[in-house]
């Protein structure tokens, strides 16, 4: 029963109540108590006094008169009058030998209770002791005591049941939770926990891990279509491979042999760049060179690119041009923010045409900065513009060029890992690949992850 | 040159022993961490090629051993793991080159070859020359048979590289690595390129051609006349 969340909090509550009754409980009992002793006293102080007026209206045979007609009186208080030699005079206390002012004496009655008695002087000498039996008073705490007993059972079983009922509703909810993440982890990955509609606290759980759920499915989704992709993408060149290993054995000359193995070799290349390119996404995607990041000088790094690919570019009869704002610099990962622009140029100079100008801009953006490679050659179809982020897509007229299809799922994985948005745009003619940093740190501190000999090369 | 394999992987350690051993080199095979580093430590090598994982101790860990009982002798690393961490891990260890696994043996006889002549670190040129070919790392300035030729920095520092490498292979990855930092292949032939050109600044009118073109293998300064 204990295992219950909310039981466990509906016994603590009424455990918190019923310790509230009985210091409750105590305090009435022990104002209660100091009441009743200031009333008995008064009583019996009040009693004394109209005894000892009596005496001065009546004298002494008043007050004698006085005396025994009260204890003839049922429920009356005790009374005694001794003379002032000791000498009893009349009434029940008239033998003891109490002394003057407050005192206990044993009841004469003989019950083994107590009388709580008041003794004073009469003007004459003689001595007047009037007293009470303090049992009443136990009687009346016992019934205070036994009310109070009475509430703190009642505290209990109605917290009790109170709670038990409250929780019934909560743990109703939690253990559809529970057992919506059983079949769950059973492998049931369409379940979702069930949401009531009502947005109260346990509606929001539900909704978060139910959006977590969504999360993983996607990521597993793609994992699996990666998987697959990986799988199929691989099927092409190994069946090249096989091919290339099956002409070098059936080969007649070793000539035509060392060109066959040759291939074969190249195909084997090709599966292993594939492999070290997922590794590497796969890599960047796991997070972990966060902990590496420095400052990253932007300009620095677009003019080696842009000097290091310009005579490539300039010998296909291509161009490539920089256009450059100073003091770019973003907190980053140097190597990772080279190969992401690299692979962003080469995308334009492989895909954009033999006489392509490729231009790269790295340019202020408010707080931020941006790295745009812009083409002007065909373009990418508005439709396909997100997915040619993903791993191994290819549009249709590309299929023909080398390529691994891996390039600009790196270019995502890099920017996201830096917390910077990709966007591909219509450049009117041509693409405009954009790469936004939200923020740029101090200039002062960034120096850039390329050859020290290298920035401000001058372009060709 | 003496070389010291270790490594657990016995086709891949024959295979690596055989083809060093047709090049003129010795070499010692350790199948495991313990005899690696005994060797290591008992006996003079040139170039010490290290497996990264090996079953008893770990590859990064016998390197510090070595390191910390003083031995200088350069280690090529070898690893099944390519990730950016590993390599940094693996240089910070004492290693002096990464070759990531599965590898092209004219990549590993140019490394190692880079390796065994690596000049002491604190030898520090500031000018070098090969042939009738000077260069001043301090004024920045290449002559050819006295007479100046004018680099782009990257080709500057290309030029140095091979230098410094005079008279032996250097490979597109290395120059990659080296001269442009790039831990990764682009796919567009910039160290060609770049080489070409560089060749044409060097090489135009001079009767000797002094860069190289190795093929299959990579790039080479010819040394002598």
């Amino acid at each position: 029963m204990f295992r219950s969340a909310s039981l466990r909090l509906a016994a603590i509550y009424t455990a918190a109540f019923a310790l509230a009754v009985v210091v409750m409980g105590a305090v009435t009992l022990v104002t209660t108590r100091a009441t009743l002793k200031q009333q008995f006293d008064d009583r019996i102080n009040a009693e004394a006094s109209a005894l000892a007026q009596e005496f001065r209206t009546e004298g002494l045979t008043g007050v004698l008169q006085a005396v025994r007609e009260r204890e003839r009186t049922p429920g009356a208080l005790d009374y005694g009058l001794v003379d002032a030699k000791g000498a009893p005079l009349a009434g029940e206390l008239a033998g003891s030998k109490s002394p003057l002012g407050w005192s206990n004496l044993a009841s004469p009655e003989q019950n083994g209770h107590t009388i709580r008695v008041l003794t004073t002087q009469l003007p004459d000498g003689d001595r007047l002791v009037v007293g009470d039996d303090d049992a009443r008073d136990d009687a009346l705490e016992r019934s205070v005591l036994a009310g109070f007993a009475w509430a703190f059972a009642g505290v209990v079983v109605l917290g009790l049941l109170g709670g038990y009922a409250l929780s019934y509703d909560v743990r109703r909810r939690l253990d559809a939770m529970t057992g919506a993440a059983d079949a769950i982890s059973l492998g049931d990955f369409t379940r979702r926990i069930p949401v009531r509609g009502s947005d109260d606290d346990l509606d929001r759980l539900a909704l978060t891990f139910n959006r977590m759920l969504d999360r993983i499915t996607t990521l597993m989704d793609s994992l699996r279509q990666v998987s697959s992709d990986v799988a199929h993408d691989l099927r092409t060149p190994l069946t090249r491979l096989r091919q290339r290993l099956e002409a070098s054995q059936a080969s007649e000359t070793s000539a035509e042999r060392t060109a066959a193995i040759t291939a074969a070799l190249g195909e084997v290349d090709a599966i292993l760049e594939t492999f070290a390119a997922l590794l590497r996404i796969a890599q960047i995607e796991s997070g972990a060179r966060r902990a590496a990041f420095r400052p990253v000088d932007l300009t620095a790094l677009a003019r080696s690119v842009a000097a290091d690919f310009a005579p490539s570019a300039e010998d296909a009869g291509q161009t490539l041009r920089l256009d450059a704002d100073d003091d770019l610099v973003v907190e980053g990962d140097g190597e990772l923010l080279t190969q992401m622009l690299v692979n962003l140029v080469e995308n334009a100079l492989r895909h954009a045409g033999p006489s392509a100008a490729v231009r790269i801009i790295a340019a202020r953006r408010g707080a931020g900065a941006a790295l745009t490679v812009a083409d002007d050659g065909p373009g990418v179809p508005e439709v396909e513009r997100e997915r040619v982020f993903d791993r191994f897509y290819r549009l249709e007229r590309s299929r023909s060029t080398p390529g691994s299809g891996l390039g600009l799922a790196l270019v995502a994985a890099v920017a996201r890992l830096h917390g910077a948005v990709v966007t591909l745009r219509d450049a009117r003619p041509g693409l405009e690949a954009e790469v936004r940093f939200e923020r740029r740190v101090s200039a002062t501190l960034g120096f850039p992850n390329v050859p020290e000999s290298s920035p401000s090369a001058a372009m060709t | 040159m003496k070389l010291l394999i270790v490594e657990d992987d016995k086709e891949g350690a024959a295979y690596l022993r055989k083809a060093l051993s047709e090049a003129g080199h010795t070499v010692d095979h350790a199948p495991d961490g313990r005899t690696g580093l005994l060797l290591a430590a008992g006996e003079s090598y040139d170039v010490i090629v290290l497996d990264r994982m090996l079953p008893q101790m770990d590859g990064l860990a016998i390197l510090r051993t070595i390191r910390a009982s003083g031995v200088k002798t350069p280690v090529l690393l070898l690893t099944a793991l390519g990730g950016i961490d590993d390599r940094v891990e693996g240089l910070e260890a004492g290693g002096d080159d990464y070759l990531v696994k599965p590898f092209a043996i004219a990549e590993l006889m140019a490394r190692v070859n880079a390796l065994a002549r690596r000049p002491p670190p604190q030898e520090v040129q500031t000018t070098l020359q090969v042939a009738d070919l000077k260069l001043d790392r301090l004024q920045r300035t290449v002559t050819r048979g006295g007479a100046r030729i004018e680099l782009q920095p990257r080709e500057f520092q290309l030029l140095e590289y091979l230098m410094r490498h005079a008279g032996r292979v250097v490979t597109r990855t290395m120059l990659l690595e080296s001269v442009w930092d790039y831990h990764f292949d682009p796919k567009t032939n910039i160290v060609e390129t770049h080489v070409s050109r560089l060749r044409s600044k060097v090489d135009r009118g001079h009767a000797v051609e002094l860069i190289q073109t190795v093929r299959g293998a990579g790039y080479r300064l010819r040394e002598g006349p």
